[in-house]
């Protein structure tokens, strides 16, 4: 089945040196996007001459729409009306912008404007027919959900997904840029803010210690909770299994046990 | 005339607060009229408020208190102890909705929820699979500008992290936060009314099917996001038994220090203080006595199971379920355990 994809592609930044960059989540969708088609639509809203989607076009693309747009206007109503004219299946994106607000709001917006579901953080695309498609998506702890989503679709790539292509600089350079008029709306919420450079916050170390003395603390720190200090002394292996299992049952850390049997 | 000497530690003595443990029985904080209501969307993960669900309420009470307002948490009555976890009010979910993995049903009902309350904020767990994304959901449904990975509060004002983690932000809070881990302290000693406003039996449509949870190789986990560890000490001799129970378990291998200056297990799997800080669901330990660098590294552990020889070790002593016997005896024991229950007898 013939599927038109959209990828949507931001300005990336490196985070230490402040370089231009393809954002790593973009270039994650732009690859699940280029093994499901050849020629996948990639649309940027922002300045064309941003050096970073050379990033792009080398990993072998052949085309960026990019809607022209000042720096400060807000991408989104602009994205909305270019994808309205012809609705793609299937949008993908990465989760967050490294520019801008990075709110991870825009492909949230672009769904519900365009009536399309919303899957986030997904790591692979495993079939897609009969206008459903089955996803991979990735969840804290390592741990992988399977998603049954109808099309049209959006759907966001985690960082957990496979890393993206190279850049091959020939390709880049053949890669074409097609620049579009696009209609500029001002963020002008976003101008009043206060803005300072990241503090980086100490993990907690312990639970909630505030307003305890410095011994309290200290101690709080170093010396382990007790737990709740159930014991078994001496127990015969299997009755040793038994207790561990079922606590482990009782806590869900393991799946309950299906039907006939009961615990103790 | 003899100058005014000043102890700054008795000055620091006089605001100090009492200890939890002498405040056992706590009086419940009983807010009457509140000018407004603030919403707490927690996750619930197993039905139990997670750490970040805490930390989310922690937020929504500082909110709540700068406006002299109430917080009240949206979920399935019974769930939790949410008095505890600092909620005012309770509107009860009835229905499925709030059961598994259904989002978009999540956010209908939130939505339902806003507009017979008209909170004046509504909180979410920033998690960006979980509440992250109903909380979006909701914003985007109600064309409000939510506030992402907010990671601290202040009175009204918020401080949120973008530009890809390198710029805070400091707003007024907006009506949708979503809340980072560790952005505010959890309440604690203290004890709130959770009084039913209200419920919500809304249902809501539903267009992601759950495919459910997929296996995943545990040891390709790393061990800092491992959900379940099951660690070998210097009390283990039998490692191909070891082996097996982990992965009859489906569990992450973890070992102490002495066991990886062996060479037995390799350096990325040592837990403790010199290893991976980890933070499982639960820590299953065997033949490991608990030094204190190894208490460190399992001290957000959730639930810590040991089996030890020793009825005096400090691993016995942290653990909410101890077997006092050898580990040798006891692994194959589990391992056949749980092959059995697996082929379903």
């Amino acid at each position: 089945m013939a599927i038109d994809v959209a990828v949507l592609l931001s300005a990336g930044r490196h985070p230490v040196s402040g370089r231009g960059r393809r954002a790593p989540g973009d270039a994650r969708a732009l690859k699940l996007a280029l093994e499901l088609l050849s020629e996948p639509r990639a649309v940027h809203a922002g300045d064309p001459a941003t050096p970073s989607l050379r990033d792009y076009l080398g990993m072998g693309l052949d085309a960026v729409t990019v809607l022209d747009l000042p720096p400060e206007a807000d991408p989104v109503p602009a994205l909305i009306r270019h994808l309205e004219t012809t609705p793609p299946d299937l949008v993908l994106a990465g989760c967050r912008a490294e520019t801008g607000e990075d709110s991870g709001m825009v492909p949230y917006i672009i769904a519900e404007a365009l009536g399309f579901a919303m899957v986030p953080g997904i790591v692979e695309i495993i079939s897609i027919d009969d206008g459903a498609v089955r996803l991979l998506q990735a969840l804290p702890r390592g741990q992988r959900r399977a998603i049954t989503a109808p099309l049209p679709l959006v759907a966001t790539v985690d960082m957990a997904a496979p890393a993206p292509r190279q850049n091959t600089f020939a390709i880049a350079r053949r890669g074409r840029i097609h620049r579009v008029a696009a209609e500029a709306v001002s963020d002008s919420e976003r101008a009043g803010w206060q803005t300072s450079p990241a503090r980086q916050r100490p993990r907690r170390l312990g639970a909630s210690i505030s307003g305890l003395s410095a011994a309290e603390r200290l101690s709080a720190l170093t010396e382990a909770p007790a737990g709740a200090g159930q014991q078994l002394i001496g127990p015969t292996p299997d009755d040793a299994a038994q207790a561990i299992y079922y606590y482990l049952i009782e806590q869900r850390i393991l799946p309950p046990p299906t039907g006939k049997e009961e615990s103790p | 005339m003899t100058p005014v000497r000043r102890d700054p530690r008795k000055d620091r003595q006089r605001v100090r607060r009492r200890a939890p443990t002498a405040a056992a029985e706590v009086a419940v904080t009983i807010i009457d009229d509140p000018a407004c209501l603030i919403f707490a969307v927690p996750d619930l993960p197993d039905g139990k408020l997670s750490s970040h669900d805490c930390d989310m309420l922690g937020a929504a009470r500082i909110l709540a208190d700068a406006l002299s307002g109430a917080v009240a948490v949206v979920a399935i009555a019974g769930e939790d102890d949410f008095a505890a976890a600092g909620a005012d009010q309770l509107v009860e979910v009835r229905g499925g909705a709030f059961m598994g993995y259904r989002p978009e049903a999540r956010a209908t009902v939130v939505i339902e929820a806003i507009a017979q309350f008209s909170p004046r904020h509504v909180l979410f767990p920033d998690i960006a699979t979980d509440g992250g994304h109903v909380g979006r959901l909701v914003a985007a449904r109600l064309g409000e500008r939510a506030a992402g990975n907010v990671q601290r509060i202040e009175g009204t004002d918020i401080e949120r992290r973008g530009g890809g983690g390198t710029l805070d932000y400091v707003v007024a809070a907006p009506r949708v936060l979503l809340i980072a881990a560790e952005a505010a302290e959890p309440v604690s000693g203290a004890r709130f009314e959770a009084k039913v406003i209200g419920s919500t039996s809304a249902q809501g449509d539903q267009r992601l099917a759950d495919g459910g949870l997929q296996a995943i190789d545990p040891n390709a986990v790393p061990l800092a996001e491992a959900d379940f560890i099951v660690a070998g000490g210097s009390g283990v001799s039998d490692w191909e038994a070891f082996h097996r129970v982990a992965a009859a378990l489906g569990a992450t291998e973890g070992a102490s220090r002495v066991v990886c200056d062996s060479g037995v297990m390799a350096r990325d799997r040592q837990v403790g203080a010199s290893g991976t800080l980890v933070d499982p669901r639960c820590y299953l330990a065997f033949g490991i006595s608990g030094a204190t660098q190894h208490l460190q590294g399992i001290q957000r552990c959730q639930r810590v199971v040991a089996v030890n020889t020793d009825l005096h070790a400090a691993m016995v002593k942290r653990a909410d379920l101890s077997i006092i016997a050898d580990a040798q005896a006891v692994m194959p024991a589990l391992a056949d355990l749980m092959e059995g229950k697996r082929r379903g007898d």
